[in-house]
């Protein structure tokens, strides 16, 4: 289902998750494993990518370079105007050209849930999160539920002959639970629309995760989480190089405590550590200039003590943080019969980060409530390649090896619930701090312009002012929702040409260099519908437009045209089936400016159907589908170099417990 | 106690004993047993021994010049990398006395003359000599003991082609000594080409010797050459020009589509005869460093054209 289910509804929906009980949450919540059904998630269930999950939430579009690990963008902003966590883990992609989005180190088996909080009011980890963050929320079965449940799944697509297998088990008892599994994907090349290969759009992956718990007493408990993620042999049709491995060990060890009585509710610490290597490969490319290895590493360890309470009307989440992180990449290149270069392209950056943030959540009077939060980081940065350090003094012949951030955001925002209506305006401002590609990346081609960026240790914060505003009205079997929000960023931080400098990636257009250009902004806007026509048929239909401008008043990169997408749904006893359309209007305005080119309009359309059957106390969930049922040839606008989309497409899943 | 006199109780033993050490490490240095002081006052005091003494271990000698004067000396030469090759290299002396090892404080090293010997097709030999420093001379912060010149040879010894290398020694004020010595020189590896020539107007040949370009490192280097004029007959060393330039630098990499950095600062003459400039260098592989010689008032000399270039791989 493409349409969007209203976002405050979810809210309430999702109470169910104990540490974000408040019914005025307006986190937007996407289920990715678990009996969900009538709550947002893919239709291809537990068996979908996080990524297939992700599109389902509003305002979130993806970024595709191949047909694997996409990166999210949400509200028009894609990973530097982000803040992604797991679990509230800070994680950092390790590749320069960002081909792991750290949303690919996870598998749909690990997650329940993925979190999104749009704009500047983040959940209490997120740092720099001026378009949104996402928590990706691990499954834990928790204590007491006096079962062992293990899943079996297996899924098959047509196009692509893509094949996954999944298998866990759930553990549940008075004093430990676990949850544990294996999850692999494989796929070979898919076809685009009117039966065309695309080259180099393989993957495979294998994911291995444990999710544990132990209670110590009552009222307190330990929870830890070990995931293994390895991709191999991952193709990039979009860009001059493919991926050879990205591998994640993900883990963290945590101390939860409940306060039955008085105004503390509960306390909880995490302990974490992650580690990234992520290595480039263009071997099985024909046709290469210079063959070149291009491998990055990340690691972080950190750690956030959260403090739950609630006084008076009030409901308050107090959160510390802090975290190292280490980004190192390189690039050695190969010419024939001649000696090798070798540049660092990610100067073993330590970023050690910490942070202090307050959410509040004040029921004003009945159907009025205020909800609020805000927190300040500081950093500090040092580059710990000496080699790197002398290299981007070429160019930044002042810059020293260590530098100084504070950031800060706040938010605020109002709901009023009269009959019928649900109302909510909000506002923030909100800073953040250059990445580490923005403040000290070294040649960094991007395929998208053609353009090798540099980073600049010079720049300042950028930093915006937030609005938002939604109405939602609902009658007896029709609802609309209407939302929109706009951003208005200073100091905002792009590539900008850089003429006097000579371009290093053979055939490059030229040099950019990151800069702070003195404002843009972004504003977004939906209107979704819903409508119950029959007690077995409900409809639905989504339309957004977007807008972007720098302080020339040019169309920004990457900001969607008009989309539209509407949903005939049928339910019958466990039955579900639904036909969607989806599609977009010509990309009118563009980022020309910013290399981008034009897409033309799309519409396509898919089907899905689900079946689920109880065989005494086994289930078993059939689900069948047909994407792009008419094999249109298309990309939408968030396809870098327009790289077509999967043509038609027959999947197959079932999904077995006991 | 408390913590911070516990502390600073700490850091003054360990200070105290760091210092300790360090005492100890000059009253017992005693050169690994190479040098006896013994007061001889021909030879070095202990700080001046140690400071040549440290010198001399970062390079490497050359025992092809190694030679016994007068019965009492012994000099000792030394280069980078113990070893001659194609392009300038830099070459250090000194002269121990035989009886305590210890450096000799007075001696003089003149008339430097490298002279390559080629066998033509046509059976007749050919004779040219090569750049150089001139007269060895003293090295800042150290003692007369050690001094220092250059060579800058044209081509590698090979086949027939021989290169001799001669000089005259004098010791404390004694004897000169004609020495020549045949000696080796390799080419350079692939990839490094150092020493180029050029004509000026005039028809007057120069020589482009680019200094020790295997320190350089991805950044910001200096870059430093010495230009001499060839001498008439062509068997004299050829010493640094008295003409003045400006040596204009453009650094590309021919292996990524001529790609170049920026801020890089032109070669001028400074005090000490050699010409230094800045060169920004963005990663490691073959730089071919094109040249633009002008003379005082910017006028073309020469190159400027893709013709006149060094090659430097990192």
């Amino acid at each position: 289902m493409l349409t969007v289910i209203s976002l405050l509804s979810l809210a309430t929906a999702l109470s169910a998750d104990s540490t974000e009980a408040s019914v005025l949450n307006l986190d937007e919540v996407v289920v990715v494993s678990g009996n969900a059904s009538g709550q947002k998630r893919s239709e291809k269930g537990q068996l979908a990518t996080i990524d297939e999950h992700l599109v389902r939430l509003s305002n979130v579009s993806l970024v595709r370079r191949g047909s694997y690990a996409w990166e999210p963008a949400v509200n028009g902003m894609q990973s530097e105007r982000l803040s992604v966590t797991i679990d509230g883990m800070k994680i950092f992609y390790a590749c320069t050209d960002k081909m792991d989005p750290v949303t690919s180190y996870v598998e749909s088996s690990n997650l329940r849930t993925i979190s999104l909080n749009s704009g500047l009011d983040g959940n209490p980890q997120a740092t720099g999160n001026i378009g949104g963050s996402l928590d990706l929320r691990l499954r834990r079965i928790g204590f007491d539920q006096e079962t062992v449940h293990t899943t079996l799944s297996a899924g098959y697509e047509a196009n692509g002959h893509l094949q996954t297998y999944g298998a866990d088990t759930e553990i549940s008892g008075r004093s430990a639970y676990l949850n544990a599994g294996v999850f692999c994907r494989r796929a070979d090349d898919y076809w685009a629309g009117h039966r065309t290969r695309v080259d180099y759009s393989r993957f495979r992956k294998v994911n291995a995760f444990a999710n544990f718990g132990f209670r110590l007493t009552p009222l307190q408990h330990i929870d830890g989480t070990v995931i293994w993620d390895r991709a191999t042999d991952v193709g990039y049709p979009a860009l001059n190089m493919d991926v050879a491995l990205a591998d994640g060990i993900i883990t963290s060890l945590s101390h939860h405590v409940d306060f039955p009585e008085g105004i503390l509710n509960s306390w909880e610490t995490k302990v974490y550590f992650n580690r990234i290597r992520h290595e480039m490969d263009d071997t099985s490319r024909p046709d290469v200039l210079i063959h070149m290895d291009m491998p990055g590493r990340s690691r972080t360890a950190g750690l956030y003590s959260l403090l739950a309470a609630g006084w008076g009307r009030n409901t308050l989440r107090f959160n510390f943080d802090l975290y190292y992180n280490r980004l190192f990449a390189d690039m050695t290149m190969y010419p024939d019969g001649a000696a090798p270069m070798y540049m660092v392209t990610w100067p073993d950056v330590g970023t050690f980060n910490t942070g202090l943030a307050v959410t509040d959540d004040i029921t004003l009077f009945p159907a009025h409530a205020l909800h609020v939060s805000a927190k300040v980081a500081w950093q500090q940065q040092h580059l710990n390649s000496e080699e790197g350090f002398q290299a981007l003094r070429v160019f930044f012949p002042l810059m020293e090896d260590r530098y100084y951030q504070t950031t800060a955001r706040v938010a605020l925002r109002y709901l009023w619930s009269p009959q019928h209506w649900q109302i909510s305006a909000g506002g923030g401002w909100g800073s953040r701090a250059a990445t580490v590609t923005e403040a000290y990346g070294y040649y960094l081609n991007n395929t998208f312009d053609r353009y090798d960026y540099m980073g600049n240790p010079h720049l300042k914060n950028e930093s915006a002012v937030e609005a938002s505003l939604s109405a939602k009205y609902t009658a007896d079997r029709f609802a609309a929702t209407l939302e929109a929000n706009a951003f208005f960023f200073s100091h905002y931080i792009i590539g900008g040409v850089d003429s006097r400098i000579s371009p290093m990636t053979v055939g490059a257009a030229g040099v950019k260099v990151y800069g702070n250009i003195p404002n843009a902004s972004i504003v977004n806007a939906s209107l979704a519908l819903s409508g119950r026509l029959t007690p077995q048929f409900s409809w639905n239909a989504r339309l957004s437009y977007a807008l972007g401008r720098d302080d020339d008043g040019d169309t920004l990169p990457l900001v969607a045209p008009i989309e539209y997408s509407s949903a005939l749904k049928f339910s019958r006893g466990d039955f579900f089936a639904s036909l969607t359309m989806e599609g977009a209007l010509r990309q009118s305005r563009y980022g020309e400016k910013y290399g981008e080119t034009p897409t033309p309009s799309y519409t396509v359309f898919n089907l899905s159907a689900e079946y689920p059957l109880a065989l005494g106390s086994t289930e078993l969930t059939l689900r069948a589908g047909v994407e792009n049922l008419l094999d249109r040839r298309y990309s939408a606008y968030s396809d870098w170099n327009s790289i077509p989309r999967k043509g038609r497409n027959l999947y197959l899943g079932a999904t077995f417990g006991f | 106690m408390n913590k911070t006199g516990l502390y600073l109780t700490l850091a003054l033993g360990l200070s105290f004993l760091s210092a300790c050490n360090s005492n100890d490490d000059v009253l017992n240095d005693n050169f690994n047993g190479e040098i006896t002081i013994d007061g001889d006052v021909e030879c070095c005091s202990v700080e001046e021994a140690r400071l040549v003494y440290n010198f001399v271990k970062t390079v490497r000698e050359m025992p092809v010049f190694s030679d016994t004067i007068d019965g009492t000396y012994r000099l000792h030469a030394y280069t980078s990398g113990g070893s001659l090759h194609v392009g300038y290299n830099d070459l250090w002396v000194v002269v121990t006395k035989l009886k305590n090892a210890n450096y000799v404080k007075e001696f003089t090293l003149q008339s430097i003359t490298p002279l390559m010997t080629m066998q033509m097709a046509s059976g007749m030999t050919m004779q040219h000599s090569a750049p150089t420093g001139g007269d060895a001379e003293g090295v800042t912060d150290q003692p007369s003991a050690l001094k220092h010149t250059w060579v800058s040879f044209l081509m590698a010894a090979e086949g027939d082609d021989k290169w001799e290398l001669s000089y005259s020694l004098s010791v404390q004020g004694g004897e000169t000594h004609m020495i020549t010595k045949a000696v080796n020189v390799a080419a350079l590896p692939e990839g490094q080409s150092w020493l180029k020539s050029f004509k000026d107007e005039s028809g007057d040949t120069y020589f482009l010797s680019l200094v020790s370009p295997d320190k350089w490192q991805t950044g910001s280097n200096d870059i430093r050459a010495y230009v001499s004029r060839k001498s008439t007959p062509a068997t004299d060393p050829y010493p640094v020009a008295d003409r003045v330039f400006t040596i204009d630098i453009d650094p590309r990499m021919p292996d990524m589509g001529g790609h170049t950095s920026p801020d890089n600062e032109a070669l001028t003459l400074q005090d000490d005869d050699s010409y230094l400039g800045k060169i920004n260098l963005t990663m490691t592989g073959l730089w071919r460093i094109y040249l633009t010689v002008k003379d005082e008032d910017g006028n073309l000399v020469a190159g400027g054209d893709n013709t006149l270039y060094w090659d430097v791989t990192l």
